[in-house]
């Protein structure tokens, strides 16, 4: 394995972390998957659709999302929306994220 | 059905044991719609083939797909599953196929005495053919299991299958690093291709319609007991009974050696199919010439004298009913077979009518 495919790799591991916060996070509002993805790619995190949609499906059996299907035109699009129980562990989610951060920051300075 | 219909449903063959996988194939459909909407809008003009086939290049195999939905570790996993599937109904269709020639085999050889025994041998025929499936069934799931476990990935030179009328089509290969190519989602089924069970099934059928016809005319029968309890058929190895009325008529069997002409080709048209896997014109020819044959004999049937065996005498006399009444019967069954065999003829020209068309837009040349 070459070392190009090492950085991509842990690059992967790492990000495949934050991308439940980070779903999470993007969810106060109703979004369909594809808005979502683009959603987070504006906003700098590329995820692959093969990575978020069966995510969505997993926060969702976990009843931290709640999803409806509607009917936009002729296309039905299934809607995601954080659910009480995700809100309530957003904020406990957010913390430990912070904590990460601070620890990596004191680690990696 | 377009690219993107096509590939969804071939995602969702590989789904068919997640739960929920009706709304995954749906929420797929729904995001590569949105998609290639952005892709046209970016590249501003409608949405191409070409453009659907980039898209679901680089969207990934169905096997790939597939995968990420699967939460949870599989006996037989998504890349094996559809080919698992595959062999399991050849295996299962010879297995039941194998069984019940041995078992025609067996009565032919050795007729039950009584309808008892018969019924007795068919379910045990029945009961061993359930035992063979279920072996048969968890010795290849067994197989496959331990490739699954046993075998990575980039070791499987097979990749996921598709099926294309009767025939297999390599849909990628297991190789990580070759491509897969949406292309070969785009070849249609051929009107012409023929599934392999329905020969094999034809002429079993026929065949077994060939030996009551020539060697147990008796068992096509009406027969009754003292309690007016009527049964059709196996009138030899009813115990008990009062008596039997041959269903067919002496005129109907006249016409046998011509009904055996057109059994024995139909067997034969069905052996062509099943050796070539498809129609071509030979075979659509030689099926319009049976269907020709079936007509003639229809109307030999209808213009001769009335093919049924069952008189209003021979209802009297078997004192279920009146003779008032029997001949109310016969008199029905008089007026209702020639209209039966009136619809047989004008069906039979609608299927010479459907295979001229066919035979017409059958562009490819005869494999025969």
């Amino acid at each position: 394995m070459t070392n190009t495919e090492n950085l991509e790799n842990i690059s992967l591991e790492l990000r495949r972390g934050v991308i439940v916060l980070a779903v999470l996070s993007q969810l106060s509002g109703e979004q369909y998957g594809y808005s979502l993805l683009k959603l987070l790619a504006d906003l700098g995190l590329e995820v692959d659709q093969g990575t978020l949609y069966p995510l969505l499906r997993r926060l969702e059996a976990q009843g931290m999302l709640q999803s409806v299907w509607k009917i936009e035109g002729a296309r039905p699009r299934r809607y995601y929306v954080i659910s009480t129980e995700g809100r309530k562990l957003l904020p406990e989610l957010k913390k430990e994220w912070a904590g990460i951060v601070s620890v990596m920051d004191r680690i990696l300075a | 059905m377009n690219l993107i219909d096509r590939y969804v449903t071939e995602v969702g063959k590989r789904l068919v044991l997640v739960k929920g996988h009706a709304d995954i194939e749906k929420e797929l459909h729904s995001t590569l719609e949105d998609m290639l909407e952005d892709r046209a809008q970016k590249a501003g003009h409608p949405a191409d083939k070409a453009m659907e086939i980039e898209l679901l290049k680089e969207y990934g195999s169905p096997d790939k797909v597939a995968e990420t939905y699967n939460p949870f570790p599989y006996l037989i996993g998504p890349r094996l599953f559809p080919i698992f599937v595959i062999l399991l109904k050849i295996v299962l269709g010879a297995v039941a196929l194998g069984l019940t020639i041995a078992m025609g085999v067996q009565i032919i050889a050795h007729p039950p005495a009584t309808t008892m025994e018969l019924f007795k041998f068919i379910g045990q025929g029945l009961l061993n053919m359930v035992s063979a499936f279920i072996a048969a069934f968890g010795n290849l799931a067994l197989i496959f299991a331990l490739l699954e476990r046993f075998t990575p990935a980039s070791e499987l030179k097979f990749g996921a299958v598709q099926k294309v009328g009767s025939k297999f089509t390599i849909l990628h290969s297991a190789d990580e690093k070759e491509e897969w190519d949406p292309a070969v989602l785009i070849k249609e089924p051929e009107p012409q291709d023929v599934k392999i069970w329905e020969p094999i099934l034809a002429i079993v059928f026929t065949l077994f319609v060939i030996y009551i016809f020539n060697f147990n005319r008796q068992w096509l029968s009406l027969n009754y007991y003292d309690q007016g309890i009527w049964f059709v058929g196996f009138g030899d190895l009813i115990t008990g009974k009062l008596g039997s009325i041959p269903l067919f008529s002496e005129a109907f069997f006249h016409w046998l050696p011509l009904m055996n002409i057109a059994w024995l080709a139909e067997i034969v048209l069905n052996g062509m199919l099943l050796r070539s896997s498809q129609w071509n014109i030979s075979t659509r020819l030689f099926s319009i010439g049976i269907k020709i044959l079936q007509i003639v004999i229809n109307l030999l049937l209808l213009a001769g004298p009335f093919i049924l065996g069952i008189t209003a005498g021979a209802l009297a006399a078997s004192k279920v009913m009146d003779m008032n009444t029997a001949q109310a019967v016969t008199t029905a069954l008089r007026q209702v077979i020639p209209i039966l065999l009136g619809l047989g003829i004008f069906g039979k020209l609608v299927e010479i009518g459907q295979a001229g068309r066919k035979m017409i837009m059958q562009d490819k040349p005869a494999k025969v």
